[in-house]
């Protein structure tokens, strides 16, 4: 199957249509005065068109082939040599139209890397005719949609269980029963919490125009609707046991939990801060918001501001299912942390070699 | 990418491992005859051979640590899978619930799961010193056809048989209110794990099934060769 382009570029379409638009008012005998006066007007605009430089532009041509069957899907033809691979994939998306450009891996070899969408075609050619494997990467879901599937879920979920459904808690127990004053303190800052995850992916993240597998993302919804499931059913429970300390532990716990839900909502406006004026040249700075002063100690607060927070209301609830979320929870950041570190030990070596990844001091 | 294989030292190790291991089937199969020729009669054969099978199916966990140095080229996650479910059965279930201690249905996982591991113990012996004779081969990838099978169900007949004393011992279970709001059922739990052999016990067999046709089919044509 050939996918056959034509062969215009912006100027020279432009000189056509002039060229072509005055010979055939010429031709035509302008019949009213408008016609008269566009010709008038246009007649001083007529400029001889440039002797077109016919410049020898080789033109690449991209063979497509299935990775597992070896058999040709099919040939982009006519690809300027300035073009990225992200052109090519969506000129393959126009030849096969279920493959879009998000969900089509392309590798040079059969067991190769998969190439980046910003790949120059120039840099790839060896000869005029580039081969690539093909690999369909599976259903593909936007950032955003992502994260906001996977934060409304919980917010919904530990609703459900406030309001005592009658299916999940039976009812004679639910009406009877006192509810501490820590019950309603968990629902609101929890919700609290998941509310300004999807304010700030909805307001002040910045995505990539990147995309990810749809299965990673029933993995992430499983995850945290399953645990927002199981904490929740516990929390709003009728035979809920209210913490040992009583107001005490509540109060510390809940004013520790709220500035680490400041501090890392300024990370985040900071991060996406720095992200928007382009500057990545230097890691983020601590202004006068003394939450960013954490940039000093730790290269990624808004992991230790996360752990914190649910380290938080695990204290503040006493409950031992979301402790066990927290420490998943903070085994998974701090792989995050690690990773991110790394890169910035690449990037900005000096500054950030002192600092820890997500645990002042200790890591 | 070819993984590179186990060194000298990891080798010998290794296969010390799998001769005590062999050794020790060995001692349960025939510690097993013996109480049957003692006894007369093929129940409560279990406790003959309760401490030896205790001993050696928890010894096993040690293969979770020899694909985990990379010292065997299989997954992690795969072969602590298989074993847990085993230790599982030999202490959370059988061990803890006495009352199942005279069931058939121990003898019948017990006997399946004591040949299986005889084979595959020596099958690993041998396949380490380079001398595998066919019929270990052919016998670890045929006898599982009927022996899989066999300890699944008597794994299966077990947790059903222990299920109504766990009710009512309230065993492993906390229920609310407690201190720190958690509560766990062992009784559901065992169920839970009773249908998750559903979907898991197919796609483990035919899998053996089709590694018999793989492996078996290769030395074939490979004998034919020669």
């Amino acid at each position: 199957m050939h996918q056959r382009q034509k062969p215009s570029t912006p100027q020279h379409r432009r000189g056509l249509a002039a060229d072509g638009g005055a010979l055939s008012m010429l031709r035509n005998d302008s019949r009213s005065f408008f016609h008269f006066s566009q010709l008038v007007l246009s007649a001083g605009q007529i400029k001889p068109s440039p002797a077109l430089k016919h410049s020898k532009i080789t033109y690449f041509e991209v063979e497509i082939l299935d990775v597992q069957s070896k058999k040709q899907i099919c040939i982009v033809d006519k690809v300027p040599p300035a073009s990225t691979l992200l052109d090519v994939k969506h000129k393959f998306h126009k030849a096969c139209p279920q493959w879009y450009p998000s969900r089509v891996g392309l590798q040079l070899e059969r067991n190769g890397p998969f190439l980046k969408d910003s790949v120059s075609i120039q840099s790839l050619a060896v000869s005029s005719i580039i081969t690539l494997y093909f690999t369909d990467l599976g259903q593909q879901v936007g950032w955003t949609t992502f994260f906001l599937t996977e934060y409304t879920g919980p917010l919904l979920i530990y609703l459900l269980f406030y309001i005592r459904l009658s299916t999940i808690y039976d009812q004679a127990e639910s009406r009877k029963n006192f509810r501490h004053p820590v019950v309603h303190l968990a629902c609101f800052c929890h919700c609290l919490h998941y509310i300004r995850h999807l304010l700030e992916t909805l307001f002040v993240h910045k995505f990539s125009e990147g995309h990810t597998p749809l299965k990673n993302m029933i993995k992430g919804c499983a995850f945290y609707w399953g645990f927002t499931s199981w904490i929740a059913y516990y929390i709003n429970h009728p035979r809920y046991t209210p913490p040992s300390f009583g107001h005490r532990q509540v109060s510390y716990a809940a004013l520790a939990f709220l500035m680490c839900e400041a501090g890392n909502h300024f990370i985040n406006v900071a991060l996406a801060h720095q992200t928007n004026s382009g500057n990545k040249t230097c890691f983020p700075s601590p202004t006068y918001n003394p939450f960013t002063w954490l940039f000093l100690l730790v290269s990624c607060p808004n992991y230790t501001y996360e752990a914190g927070s649910w380290i938080s209301f695990t204290v503040m609830t006493q409950t031992l299912p979301v402790g066990i979320f927290a420490f998943l929870m903070v085994i998974q950041m701090s792989l995050w942390a690690q990773k991110k570190h790394k890169l910035y030990l690449k990037r900005f070596y000096p500054e950030v070699q002192r600092k820890a990844a997500m645990i002042p001091i200790i890591f | 990418r070819r993984r590179k294989g186990p060194g000298a030292l990891a080798t010998g190790y290794l296969v010390i491992y799998n001769v005590v291991m062999t050794a020790g089937w060995l001692v349960i199969a025939v510690g097993l005859v013996r109480a049957y020729l003692a006894k007369g009669s093929y129940h409560s054969l279990y406790y003959s051979i309760e401490k030896p099978l205790k001993f050696f199916q928890t010894g096993a966990l040690l293969e979770i640590l020899h694909c985990a140095l990379g010292i065997v080229p299989s997954s992690v996650v795969l072969t602590a899978f298989q074993v847990m479910s085993r230790v599982f059965l030999t202490w959370a279930v059988t061990h803890s619930v006495k009352e199942v201690q005279a069931e058939d249905s121990v003898l019948l996982f017990v006997v399946a799961w004591t040949i299986t591991e005889i084979i595959r113990y020596s099958f690993y012996t041998f396949s380490l010193l380079n001398h595998l004779p066919y019929l270990i081969k052919w016998a670890r990838y045929t006898l599982f056809i009927v022996l899989y099978p066999m300890g699944v169900s008597g794994e299966l007949l077990t947790i059903y048989a222990a299920l109504p004393f766990v009710r009512q011992s309230g065993l492993y279970s906390i229920s609310l209110p407690n201190k720190y709001n958690f509560s766990f059922d062992y009784y559901t739990f065992l169920i839970l794990v009773m249908i998750s052999y559903i979907p898991i016990f197919p796609q483990l067999y035919f899998h053996m099934l089709h590694q018999r046709r793989k492996v078996l089919s290769h030395t074939e044509e490979h004998r034919k060769s020669e």
